[in-house]
């Protein structure tokens, strides 16, 4: 079936993700009264009325017809992993180090160019890392990768 | 402090060298990435975002807010040499503009879309300034509940006006605002949704909110787009000077645009975008030969250009008199200012002078600034839109990666800037606006703050609401604006059964 499968899942996911915020304040925060609103009142508020959006969102979805976007697993996982390569790899690589490894993960999703121009874009991008971060802004992080 | 001892007190301010730089570097970045397609303002400011952290918030804000009007100027490029819109914003002048291009005219409508959009900003400042002034005076009287009121307005008409379908507006604002309920309820200091780390005592940090939604969605959004590699050929840019015919054209659709953009840019949640499509509209329907919109109608090109420079300058009236941003971009531009520990209200005026007539005079400043820049830089834009995607998007990750960790120096925020970026992915596929989820975002904790006070006040009797005048307009509106997207959907569905 050519479904709006956008829309289905989407509102389902939202009337979820309302459900569980509603059900989290119910049991674990005071509502209070609303003179004196308790920190669980707004988010249980809230769950609710996203459970109810979520819906409306989602079963009209369910009768229509619409075409499902790409999803570019490729793209996504190289700019995700390039990503948590830097942000882990940052204490131990040092800032030259986790910014080469995360050009060169990123660069792999790239639609044209090989080996070469990687470690060229590599190495332009660190240099100006180094200089813009390190001595430019002086932040102070370790610039090369630590010695065991 | 009068008007004119304001403005001569900004100008002095914005025209101190370290400020004026900080202006220039707003307006030149700004323009950088409204030419580029696929990085928006957004993404920029999010990315300077911890930048700001180095400098005065004065300057911060005048850098940001020349980002912001700079891709005003810099989308216009992109829309007419290559029907790409740089910038939503800018979505309109792809209309006329693209087929101007291929007309030869490219130089032509370049000109067009930079004179209106000053044009634009000059009256935008001149409506900034005066309504200001006078809601500064009045926002006084504002209690608790016509701060939770207009809020919650404004965030209904973020969502209803000029969006196709009005329900994943709401719930991507609903969404933000229970992601703004995350951290310590400062109320009564209970840790909501927080799941013992402590990294979310503070809230999910906005700097990796921002990034993760925009920059990150973006780049994965655009690696592997084709449309990104090619550029037009066959464009004119020998002829700058329109002919006196041009000239003619061009004048009564900046005024009218400039009006529409300074009245929808003031209001909360109706922004430059919804400005610049419907002075595109209002062109075309007082034009003697609507037939020539779409076929290179100079028209269509001046009247959304001045209403979304118009709009993107008086944007700042209820940010900086009332503390309510009326859409994402100014939630960001308060996040700036929070971080700063300034929280603007009807008293900054008074209270920061250098703040808001620094500002208004860099808004001058910088627009006379991209004026005089782009006309002969028109080159080098054209060039870096030459420029293969792939060699920005892994630069543009560290950056935003270093932007995130130099806030708190933990790798968790980068790790999160990861996990919001896929999501952002997944909601921009499923054209879920991310920019409402960060406006409810950004509006959570205040409305909460005051809808909790003004209920306090009141005794708990919800009726505040409508008895205090102000409110009562706002719920008014409100109220209306809901009745008008239910009709409209059942108009719809209406016409599609019969």
């Amino acid at each position: 079936m050519n479904r709006d499968w956008p829309d289905v899942l989407g509102g389902l996911a939202l009337a979820g993700i309302g459900g569980l915020a509603l059900g989290w304040a119910l049991v674990h925060y005071d509502l209070g009264t609303l003179r004196q609103m308790g920190p669980g009142f707004f988010p249980a508020v809230l769950g609710a009325l996203l459970i109810g959006l979520g819906l409306i969102v989602a079963l009209p979805a369910l009768a229509r017809s619409g075409d499902t976007p790409r999803f570019e697993l490729g793209s996504a996982a190289a700019v995700l992993a390039a990503i948590l390569i830097f942000g882990f790899g940052l204490r131990l690589l040092g800032l030259a180090g986790a910014t080469a490894a995360s050009v060169l993960v990123a660069s792999l999703a790239a639609p044209h160019g090989g080996w070469t121009w990687r470690i060229l874009l590599a190495l332009t991008v660190t240099a100006l890392t180094v200089v813009v971060f390190s001595y430019g802004l002086r932040m102070t992080l370790p610039l090369w990768p630590r010695l065991p | 402090m009068t008007t004119w001892e304001g403005l001569l007190y900004g100008i002095g301010f914005a025209l101190q060298p370290e400020v004026l730089v900080y202006c220039l570097l707003g307006v030149v970045l700004g323009t950088f990435v409204g030419v580029l397609p696929g990085i928006g303002a957004m993404a920029a400011i999010s990315l300077l975002l911890p930048v700001t952290y180095y400098i005065t918030p004065e300057a911060a804000l005048i850098m940001l807010a020349g980002v912001y009007y700079g891709a005003q100027y810099g989308g216009a490029v992109a829309s007419i040499l290559m029907r790409l819109p740089g910038t939503p914003q800018s979505a309109v002048t792809t209309l006329d503009g693209y087929p101007m291009a291929q007309q030869g005219r490219a130089g032509v409508a370049l000109f067009a879309a930079m004179a209106s959009s000053f044009a634009g900003s000059v009256i935008g400042i001149v409506v900034l300034v005066v309504l200001a002034g006078w809601l500064s005076r009045a926002a006084v009287a504002f209690g608790a509940a016509d701060y939770a009121a207009m809020m919650i307005l404004g965030l209904v008409a973020a969502s209803t006006i000029g969006t196709a379908r009005p329900a994943k507006g709401f719930a991507m604002v609903v969404l933000g605002l229970l992601l703004g309920c995350v951290g310590t309820d400062v109320n009564s200091g209970v840790q909501r949704f927080t799941f013992g780390q402590t990294e979310l005592l503070d809230g999910i940090n906005l700097v990796a909110l921002a990034m993760g939604l925009f920059g990150v969605a973006e780049v994965i959004a655009n690696v592997r787009d084709p449309e990104r590699q090619s550029l037009s050929e066959r464009i004119g840019l020998r002829r700058l000077m329109p002919t006196r015919d041009d000239l003619r054209r061009m004048g009564w659709p900046t005024l009218r645009g400039s009006a529409l953009g300074a009245f929808f840019g003031a209001l909360p949640g109706t922004g430059s975008t919804l400005s610049s499509f419907l002075s595109y509209a209002m062109e075309r329907r007082v034009a003697r030969q609507p037939e020539r919109f779409g076929n290179g109608a100079i028209e269509g090109i001046a009247g959304p250009e001045a209403a979304n420079n118009s709009a993107s300058i008086t944007a700042f009236v209820p940010t900086l008199t009332l503390g309510i941003p009326g859409d994402p971009i100014m939630a960001l531009m308060l996040g700036a200012l929070v971080i700063h520990g300034i929280q603007p209200g009807p008293l900054m005026l008074e209270a920061r002078p250098e703040m808001f007539w620094g500002l208004v005079a860099s808004f001058g400043i910088g627009n006379l600034i991209l004026l005089v820049l782009n006309l002969p830089l028109i080159g080098i834009w054209v060039a870096m839109l030459r420029i293969p995607f792939r060699w920005l998007y892994p630069a543009i990750l560290v950056f935003l990666c270093l932007g995130v960790y130099s806030v708190r120096g933990l790798s968790y925020d980068i790790a999160a800037v990861a996990l919001i970026g896929l999501a952002g992915y997944l909601l921009a596929l499923a054209r879920f606006s991310p920019a409402l989820l960060l406006l409810g975002f950004v509006l959570g904790p205040l409305i909460e703050t005051n809808l909790r006070r003004a209920l306090l006040i009141s005794r708990g009797d919800p009726m505040v609401f409508l008895e205090r005048p102000i409110a009562a307009g706002f719920v008014l509106a409100t109220a209306a604006l809901l009745l008008l997207s239910l009709w409209q959907a059942w108009h719809r569905r209406a016409s599609r059964r019969g």
